[in-house]
């Protein structure tokens, strides 16, 4: 598959038949409030997502996007229904067992960066390290080989205050592979980037789920970036109208 | 670690917000250590007055005093008075002190008419007791040493003898004879640290020289008293009387507030030349510890019937002036300070604290969605917190110190003054209270303890601060705090 070719056939890169889907919801909710003043952000949804599968998440503000990629990524929890990451129901785990999943399993890549402001870049990206039990060494030598892969070996030792936007997300995106996830959740990844970035980034992040075959579920509005998606699951008012694999017409857009 | 890599490059690059916090808790904990320091010096200060006046070692003093209404109407006690309770022995002994009190000469005895003469009545102004009572007082609980010691008034009357069958009070003047009156002190040379005067008041000159056979000869004098009277080292002396000469080894200058006599001999003898064998009246009991003070005197009290014990803390109320006030405003207003401080700066340090993790809340957040478990959150809050206090502890130390250091340098200077009794009951007879002023320079000496106590106080704030901030953050959901506004 070439980034480049939208029309190239779409499908998850490494579905098998006899494991697991990557995500399962059921019927799953999430509304804030009560009473009059309750909300429901998310309205009883029902999805898959297979291993390996490039998944666009598009709709208008307040569609429920990132309230779903929020529940995928664990951080989250949803008030009806179930969300089951390779087979298993994440409502039983605990905080700390949400923690170690996020840890050893997603990556995540936001749309304001959220790097560490007093963290030079390769300390950010060993932030997704600290964790683990590895060494100093074997830390920075990650932290190295990772801003390496995206050309930001150079700005290794800057803040993040002394990087563009362009040059801050490629770092975040470093971060979210540093622990080698299974997924990576991008929450409108090129929303705070000018096109050149913002294309340079969606190449990055194109590039990485087809080298590294990880599951990528990516939140936007913008038409040209879910274009590049195998599919489209499409929310309108926290409901989902659509999870074709069909390139998204402009005029669907609202 | 990696967590120490974060947590310094927090504190070194939110250098605006370390530094805020860190002087927040410096300003409290400077204020701790400088309030300290100087109530530290008010209390060497007040030590430097009192120690020469409770002695050495002395924590109690046993008198019997006499309720005194006048000079002509001596030893008279009212209805309850506690002579009541006297043995008939004791009663005896009573109306043979006042007998000698009030005893009127004949002067008809002191030669003929028109000569001159010179005459010294030993007085006792008060109750005596029996030496026994010293040994019992020694056997109480609490009571590590007791020593003996009898203070006379010495009334000289000198003129001419009048016409036979005239009767003159030796109390006043009048009658054209000259009274001079001074009060003489028995020392138990045996023990020296309790005694009436003690060697470390010699100022010139030496003590008693050792066993009471080897002293009875010597007398030692009240320096203001032999500055006005020109009496020097190796002189005689005969504050006893004619006949009873005394070699002066050694002038002793009087505490302030303390007990002074003007001349100071052998107990024995003075006994003997007074024809008070076996009688004291004043006796002073070191104590085996602090704790037991307390609970002597009251035992003494009870027990030597009329017995007033005076301790080392009475001793000390009489100090007034500007010592005894910066004492008072240390003791109450500046604890009060230093507490107010230290809350106040833990309060803001406190609220910095909680602000900048509430800054950070998305950041905290999104250390979450990395994996980060609640209490590495935590840890890594709370570690930062507790850099912040160890600066701000230490900086403030610095601040405290130097602030000492500007008390010290100044040194200022404090009056602590003596009234004498001012009620009627009183230590009459006795050696006078020496009443009076001193100054004494106050310092503002920095304990290790204290810097300790301030800066273990400056790492509980900011522990407790870390603890409380990265506990509310961490609590919150990862996706509430990746919403929050940084």
């Amino acid at each position: 598959m070439s980034d480049d070719d939208p029309d190239t056939e779409r499908k998850p890169m490494s579905t098998t038949t006899d494991s697991p889907p990557t995500y399962g919801l059921e019927q799953a909710s999430r509304s804030f409030g009560t009473g009059s003043a309750r909300v429901v952000a998310l309205d009883a949804l029902d999805v898959t997502i297979e291993r390996g599968e490039f998944v666009a998440v598009f709709g208008p503000s307040g569609s429920g996007k990132t309230t779903l990629l929020q529940l995928l990524g664990t951080l989250d929890r949803p008030t009806g229904g179930s969300v089951r990451f390779e087979g298993q129901p994440l409502e039983r785990l605990g905080d700390s067992a949400l923690a170690d999943l996020r840890l050893r399993a997603l990556g995540f890549v936001f749309q304001q960066f959220n790097l560490i402001p007093t963290l030079s870049a390769a300390e950010n990206v060993e932030a997704a390290l600290a964790p683990l039990a590895t060494s100093r060494s074997e830390r920075k030598a990650t932290a190295k080989e990772h801003l390496d892969a995206i050309g930001l070996g150079p700005r290794a030792h800057h803040l993040p205050a002394q990087m563009s936007g362009g040059e801050q997300q490629r770092v975040a995106i470093a971060r979210a592979l540093a622990r080698s996830p299974r997924v990576v959740l991008a929450d409108e990844p090129t929303g705070n980037l000018d096109t050149r970035n913002g294309e340079m980034v969606m190449h990055l992040l194109a590039r990485l789920h087809r080298e590294l075959q990880i599951t990528l579920v990516l939140v936007t509005h913008d038409e040209w970036i879910a274009e590049r998606a195998d599919r489209v699951l499409r929310l309108a008012d926290g409901r989902l109208i659509d999870s074709s694999a069909q390139p998204v017409a402009e005029e669907e857009v609202p | 670690m990696f967590y120490i890599q974060y947590m310094w490059a927090e504190v070194r690059r939110r250098r605006g917000r370390t530094a805020l916090t860190a002087f927040g808790l410096a300003v409290g904990v400077a204020l701790v250590v400088t309030v300290g320091a100087l109530s530290q010096g008010l209390d060497d200060a007040q030590d430097e007055v009192l120690e020469p006046l409770t002695g050495v070692g002395t924590d109690l003093s046993v008198s019997r005093p006499l309720l005194v209404r006048g000079d002509d109407d001596t030893a008279a006690a009212g209805a309850g008075d506690p002579f009541t309770q006297l043995s008939d022995e004791e009663q005896r002994l009573l109306e043979q002190e006042n007998d000698n009190h009030d005893a009127a000469f004949n002067y008809s005895e002191l030669g003929e008419p028109g000569e001159p003469f010179s005459t010294v009545s030993l007085l006792s102004s008060q109750l005596s007791f029996p030496s026994s009572d010293v040994t019992r007082i020694q056997g109480f609980d609490g009571v590590d040493a007791a020593a003996a010691g009898l203070t006379l008034r010495a009334l000289r009357v000198e003129g001419e003898v009048p016409e036979s069958g005239e009767v003159a009070s030796p109390h006043g003047p009048g009658g054209g004879f000259e009274f001079s009156d001074q009060t003489i002190s028995g020392v138990d040379v045996r023990n020296p640290g309790l005694a009436m005067v003690t060697p470390d008041q010699i100022v010139e000159g030496r003590y008693f020289s050792g066993t009471p056979e080897q002293t009875r000869g010597e007398a030692v004098i009240d320096l203001g008293y032999a500055r006005q009277n020109g009496v020097g080292v190796g002189d005689t002396a005969v504050p006893a009387g004619e006949g009873e000469e005394f070699e002066v080894v050694g002038l002793a200058r009087a505490p302030l507030g303390g007990q002074a006599s003007q001349a100071y001999v052998e107990l024995g003898r003075l006994q003997e030349v007074s024809d008070r064998p076996g009688r004291v009246n004043d006796i002073r009991v070191r104590a085996d510890s602090v704790d037991s003070v307390a609970g002597l005197a009251d035992r003494i009290e009870t027990q030597v019937p009329g017995a007033e014990v005076v301790t080392a803390a009475d001793l000390a109320d009489r100090v007034g002036g500007s010592l005894a006030d910066a004492e008072n405003l240390s003791s109450t207003l500046g604890t009060a300070l230093a507490i107010v401080a230290l809350v106040a700066a833990s309060l803001i340090a406190g609220l910095l604290t909680l602000s900048s993790v509430h800054k950070r809340t998305r950041e905290l957040g999104t250390l979450k969605a990395l994996g980060w478990r609640q209490r590495l959150v935590v840890r890594q809050v709370t570690g930062e917190a507790l850099v912040q206090g160890a600066l701000g502890g230490l900086l403030g130390a610095a601040i405290g110190i130097a602030g000492a250091a500007i008390i010290e340098t100044v040194g200022p200077t404090l009056e602590a003054s003596v009234e004498p009794p001012s009620d009627a009951v009183g230590t009459f007879g006795q050696g006078a209270i020496n009443a009076g002023s001193t100054d004494v320079v106050l310092g503002a000496p920095v304990a290790a303890g204290l810097l300790l106590l301030a800066i273990g106080l400056a790492l509980l704030g900011g522990l407790f601060a870390g603890a409380v901030g990265g506990l509310r953050a961490a609590r919150l959901r990862p996706a509430d705090a990746l919403r929050s506004a940084e």
